[in-house]
């Protein structure tokens, strides 16, 4: 033993080196696929949908009407969820938004007495354009994509600019 | 019959020494002195188990998908009265076990049963504290009623205000941008399965800790005469006080090393830990029976008319969230989290042998201050959403 070459793996260290490295390797090899399939839903593409809303001759100037859209649920499932859609027209324009509040998108309703948005939450307010006008809300109300064929709205299932 | 079962009792005993393990777990010396207060964490045990029984039994009907969920409880709710009483039970035993956790807690601080050595008793629970409140939170999201639907919604877009990588945390929660069957699948296993899979190895470090050190009452316990079991009161010097074991592997002073009057733990405390949890089991049931567990009607994501309203335990965290202004949300995630993060400092931010709470002002006050910060929180929200 006196002269062992210090260079050299004594039969010890190297029985620690192989259990570590053992370890390492199940490791590797279990924690590599689990992280991916936590985050794979995250590079997911969520397929664009077109869908129709309905008539919008019959909404009046200057005050919101909700409209129900049904979108699929994405995923595996094949049912469909409905969300609530807000239509404003003033004069020529048109704008379609969602009724998710950007603090804590909760479900926000227009209140005609107000003649604002509130969400019931935590009293966020916005105005009939969607701004964010009062409370904790930190952006607009969002806004569907969205096109006329001539008084038929249809709205895609993605906002004009993520929340 | 007597002997078959004595030698079937010596048979087992020699290969597995049942009878030493069952005398170092029933014949502990515990405090004697307040001893009903040291019934909370039994207590706070028993209401876990009562969790994971219930739980395991919903498991055998629960359904967690978006279109199955609410269906397989309002079945339950319909069809199903023995059912319902068992997720009556699961609920209001969840009530509970936050009350009483958080009174474990409570007491435990201002008992100062935290220092030296048992620094790590108080670090595991606070560990067990925050994975309660994780099960209380992640069961809400379950029912896929409104009130679920829209806790889920609210609660998985906190994290979306962590710096740079918020909308990451949020979608890595919703498995997409926004709450649907992957949320409610990764919830449910994260309530049923991951959380569990770490709770439970958790509570079996935090007893055994407990036992290694002994349980350390109460500042009242070390004070005054010594009384004996032959019932001599005699102020003895600390060193001549019997340290029995398995009091302090590390004592951290003489004084603090010895209860003056102890008593076994069965049947002394087991009859108190009894007492106390049987009467919580009993409440819980009625309530279970009574109340039940509510199902509101099925989560609708157009509703214009639904006002979601928390669930109590919630409460401070959203009363927070109407008070932050908008420039400053993310401190909704900040205040929590610094104060997880302060208790688990405590131990070694107040490390002086002291005991006695009250002559610990500069621990108790910011204490007894955090503790009424949460309070007013909690009243005030209820105040808004209720109208009181």
């Amino acid at each position: 033993m006196g002269h062992r070459d210090p260079r050299r793996l004594s039969r010890r260290q190297f029985g620690v080196l192989g259990t570590q490295v053992s370890g390492a390797v199940i490791a590797a090899l279990l924690g590599i696929p689990i992280v991916g399939f936590l985050i794979s839903p995250l590079f997911r593409q969520q397929q664009a949908v077109w869908r129709k809303v309905g008539d919008i001759a019959g909404v009046p100037d200057g005050e919101p009407t909700k409209f129900e859209v049904a979108f699929p649920q994405d995923v595996w499932t094949t049912a469909e969820e409905n969300l609530a859609v807000y239509v404003v027209k003033t004069g020529d324009n048109t704008k379609v938004f969602s009724n998710v509040c950007t603090h804590m998108q909760c479900p926000v309703r227009w209140e005609t007495a107000l003649h604002q948005f509130l969400c019931p939450c935590h009293g966020g307010l916005y105005d009939i354009n969607g701004a964010n006008v009062g409370g904790p809300p930190p952006k607009p109300l969002p806004q569907y994509v969205h096109r006329t064929d001539g008084t038929t709205l249809f709205v895609q299932n993605r906002f004009t600019e993520e929340i | 019959m007597r002997r078959r079962l004595s030698a079937a009792y010596e048979w087992f005993d020699e290969r597995t020494a049942i009878r030493s393990l069952l005398r170092k777990g029933l014949y502990e010396a515990v405090p004697v002195r307040g001893a009903w207060f040291y019934t909370l964490g039994s207590a706070t045990l028993v209401l876990i188990i009562l969790q994971l029984i219930t739980g395991i039994f919903l498991t055998l009907l629960f359904v967690p998908s978006v279109t199955e969920a609410w269906q397989s409880l309002n079945y339950l709710k319909e069809h199903d009265a023995f059912g319902s009483i068992v997720r009556g039970i699961h609920l209001w035993s969840a009530y509970i076990l936050l009350f009483v956790i958080g009174l474990h807690m409570v007491r435990t601080f201002f008992s100062g049963s935290y220092k030296r050595p048992r620094e790590l008793n108080w670090v595991t629970g606070v560990g067990l504290f925050v994975l309660v409140l994780g099960m209380a939170i992640t069961g809400a999201f379950l029912p896929w009623d409104q009130a679920a639907y829209w806790t889920a919604v609210v609660v998985t877009n906190i994290p979306a205000y962590t710096p740079f990588i918020g909308s990451f945390i949020r979608a890595l929660w919703r498995g997409a941008d926004t709450v649907g069957p992957i949320t409610l699948s990764r919830t449910f296993g994260i309530h049923v399965w991951l959380l569990p899979a770490i709770l439970f190895p958790l509570i079996g470090a935090h007893l055994a800790l407990l036992r290694k050190h002994g349980e350390f009452g109460s500042y009242i316990n070390y004070r005054g005469a010594y009384k004996s079991r032959e019932g001599v009161d005699v102020p003895p010097a600390p060193a001549q006080r019997p340290i029995e074991p398995p009091y302090p592997a590390a004592p951290s002073e003489e004084l603090w090393a010895a209860p003056l009057q102890t008593e076994d733990f069965y049947p002394h405390q087991t009859f108190k830990d009894g007492i106390v949890s049987a009467a919580l089991v009993i409440v819980v049931f009625i309530l279970a029976v009574a109340i039940g567990a509510p199902l509101e009607a099925i989560a609708d994501p157009a509703t214009t008319s639904y006002t979601p309203v928390p669930e109590w335990f919630f409460l401070p965290l959203d009363e927070l969230l109407v008070l932050v202004p908008q420039q400053l949300i993310p401190l909704v995630l900040v205040l929590p989290t610094g104060g997880v993060l302060l208790l688990l400092a405590l131990p070694f931010i107040d490390r002086g042998p002291e005991r006695n709470p009250f002559e610990r002002p500069a621990v108790m006050v910011p204490g007894a201050f955090a503790v009424l910060f949460v309070v007013i929180l909690t009243l005030l929200g209820s105040g808004r959403l209720f109208n009181l």
